[in-house]
């Protein structure tokens, strides 16, 4: 049985069609971000580290990073909480159930692009759904101009995310309380566990693996944002929502192409450095509870 | 005891509600605005149309060629639907049974492709290089090298559950490998290739990232291309562009609520496998 040679041949056309559409660009990308590739330019000439140079000398990189940076970790921890928090009250054999997980799903389905245009609506400084009911409920001072005050701009950004990946999260979550025994919740409440103890020490460790899958792919699709961002303020006001491939974007349609190519290196480095050791350290967890 | 527990589920279930109805609110929004006039849907405003304006859906088939728009997204998503189930199952079939060096470093190399951000320019530039930007193809093959990591990660760890002996008893009646693969493990892996084709067609669907890059030609646009599109052109009249926005959203979501159940446990349920 060891010795059946199952041929090679097979893993071919997968193979052939990942290294040439993934790998090379990225590889060749290598290349690009170390020369002056640009619009205006006949060829493409090596010009070192002038690319990198002028990349940390611009404020608007620090920005974009920070950003990137904020934006997923403020996305990461609500839609878990949020997510878990939903999950554990769905969890409570509501008989809506399947009702209200059908409805928090909804906006996953939905192309970001569009979601991005409806809130710009709701945010609207004075027909927005949001000043709108501020205002009728006394709260007039809280209205904003959401995603023109530079103060609450990537906040609005965050939460419009939120709206839309939380249910994602909340259902992952809900999986994994499925498969804990309902006897061994129930046990523990008769010994006199409250419900907080109960859930620090029982149900939480159980859900390791569904906070491992939501963990990562929340930190990993939240760098990468980018249709959301570019609809709702495209970077602005000013640069101060800035994200890597808003920044990248604008700095492809300038025409400068090696630069833009650097940038998204340091986007590619940054999601290495982080995923691969999150993604590592969740996993040892898991191993030990 | 018993009456507390009731009213405590009552609470939750108020608290339930509320939030579903938060979620529920951006959605009637864009479908009541998208039935009124020019001056009042700029509004935004949660109350029925004082005059019903059902003129905006024909305004949009008259100002966007949505069905060329609709012709392409279904052309696009079906054919990466294709490539990829076909190609990551074929990959996945021997990636798990040869278990050797060549094969379990291929592995960890797509794996690697769920985790770093694509390389947008470079790719472009290889399109042009290949002479084949802006083509259908161009972008499907981008999709499928997205996509196919994803699949085979999936794929690979259903095929642990097909037992060998099967293959064995298969090869010993003297079935080729293709006829083994075609006969035998593509019907087993198809629960896992229903999965695969809803994340597929979710993300194709409702992407902008890869046709903004790689389509200049406006006739091969996908419709939320053109729904990018429109609204630049005519963001003066949020009616009609609520109304486009409410035929894009409306195939995606009369399928997610016949099919519901299939849909979230095939989007989710690739994410628990790992």
């Amino acid at each position: 049985m060891k010795g059946r040679k199952y041929p090679l041949y097979f893993a071919f056309p997968a193979l052939a069609v990942f290294l040439l559409f993934f790998i090379t660009p990225t590889v060749i990308g290598f290349y690009y971000s170390f020369t002056d590739w640009n619009i205006n330019a006949d060829t493409i000439s090596f010009n070192g580290l002038d690319n990198y140079r002028a990349l940390f000398q611009e404020p608007r990189l620090l920005t974009a990073f920070k950003n990137t940076l904020i934006f997923a970790a403020a996305v990461t921890v609500f839609q878990n909480v949020l997510g878990l928090g939903l999950a554990l009250i769905l969890n409570e054999a509501l008989k809506a159930k399947n009702f209200l997980r059908m409805i928090f799903f909804m906006p996953y389905v939905i192309s970001p692009i569009v979601i991005g245009y409806i809130f710009r609506a709701i945010y609207h400084p004075s027909n927005g759904i949001i000043n709108h009911v501020l205002n009728s409920v006394g709260l007039g001072f809280m209205a904003q101009d959401w995603l023109n005050n530079p103060k609450f701009a990537l906040f609005s950004i965050i939460m419009t995310d939120l709206w839309r990946v939380t249910g994602f999260s909340m259902v992952v979550y809900l999986a994994g309380l499925q498969f804990i025994s309902k006897d061994l919740i129930e046990s523990s409440s008769i010994d006199g566990a409250h419900y907080w103890q109960r859930f620090r020490f029982i149900v939480f460790p159980l859900l390791a693996a569904s906070l491992t899958v939501n963990v990562l792919l929340a930190m990993i699709n939240s760098m990468k944002i980018f249709e959301m961002v570019m609809v709702l303020t495209d970077g602005g006001p000013g640069y101060t929502t800035e994200v890597f491939f808003t920044y990248i974007r604008n700095m492809f349609s300038t025409g400068q192409f090696g630069y833009a190519t650097a940038v998204n290196l340091m986007l590619f480095v940054l999601v290495t450095l982080i995923g691969v050791p999150v993604l590592m350290g969740l996993k040892k967890r898991e191993m030990e509870y | 005891m018993q009456t507390q527990r009731r009213g405590r589920l009552i609470v939750l279930e108020v608290v339930a509600f509320a939030l579903a109805i938060l979620i529920l609110i951006p959605f009637f929004m864009i479908l009541i605005n998208s039935f009124k006039d020019i001056r009042e849907s700029a509004l935004f405003g949660l109350g029925l149309p004082s005059v019903w304006k059902f003129s905006n859906y024909k305004d949009v088939f008259e100002q966007a060629n949505i069905l060329r728009g609709f012709k392409n997204s279904v052309m696009i998503s079906a054919s990466v639907v294709v490539c990829v189930n076909l190609f990551a199952s074929m990959a996945a079939f021997v990636i798990q049974r040869r278990d050797d060096k060549f094969m379990r470093d291929t592995f960890y190399m797509f794996i690697v492709g769920l985790i770093v951000p694509v390389s947008i320019v470079p790719t472009i530039k290889l399109m042009s290089d290949l002479h084949i930007k802006g083509t259908y193809f161009s972008l499907v093959m981008y999709y499928t090298a997205v996509l196919l990591p994803f699949a085979i990660f999936m794929l690979v760890g259903f095929m642990k559950s097909i037992p060998r002996e099967l293959d064995e008893a298969a090869l010993l009646e003297g079935s080729s490998y293709f006829r083994l693969y075609f006969q035998m493990i593509l019907p087993l892996l198809m629960t896992v290739l229903v999965t695969v084709t809803i994340v597929v067609l979710v993300s194709v669907w409702n992407d902008f990232f890869g046709p903004f890059y790689l389509m200049t030609d406006s006739t091969k646009w996908t419709l939320v291309l053109q729904v990018f599109n429109f609204v630049t052109l005519y963001s003066t009249n949020w009616g009609v562009v609520f109304a486009f926005m409410v035929m894009v959203v409306a195939p995606v979501l009369i399928i997610y609520l016949f099919l519901q159940r299939f849909i979230i446990d095939g989007l989710t349920a690739g994410s628990l496998k790992g």
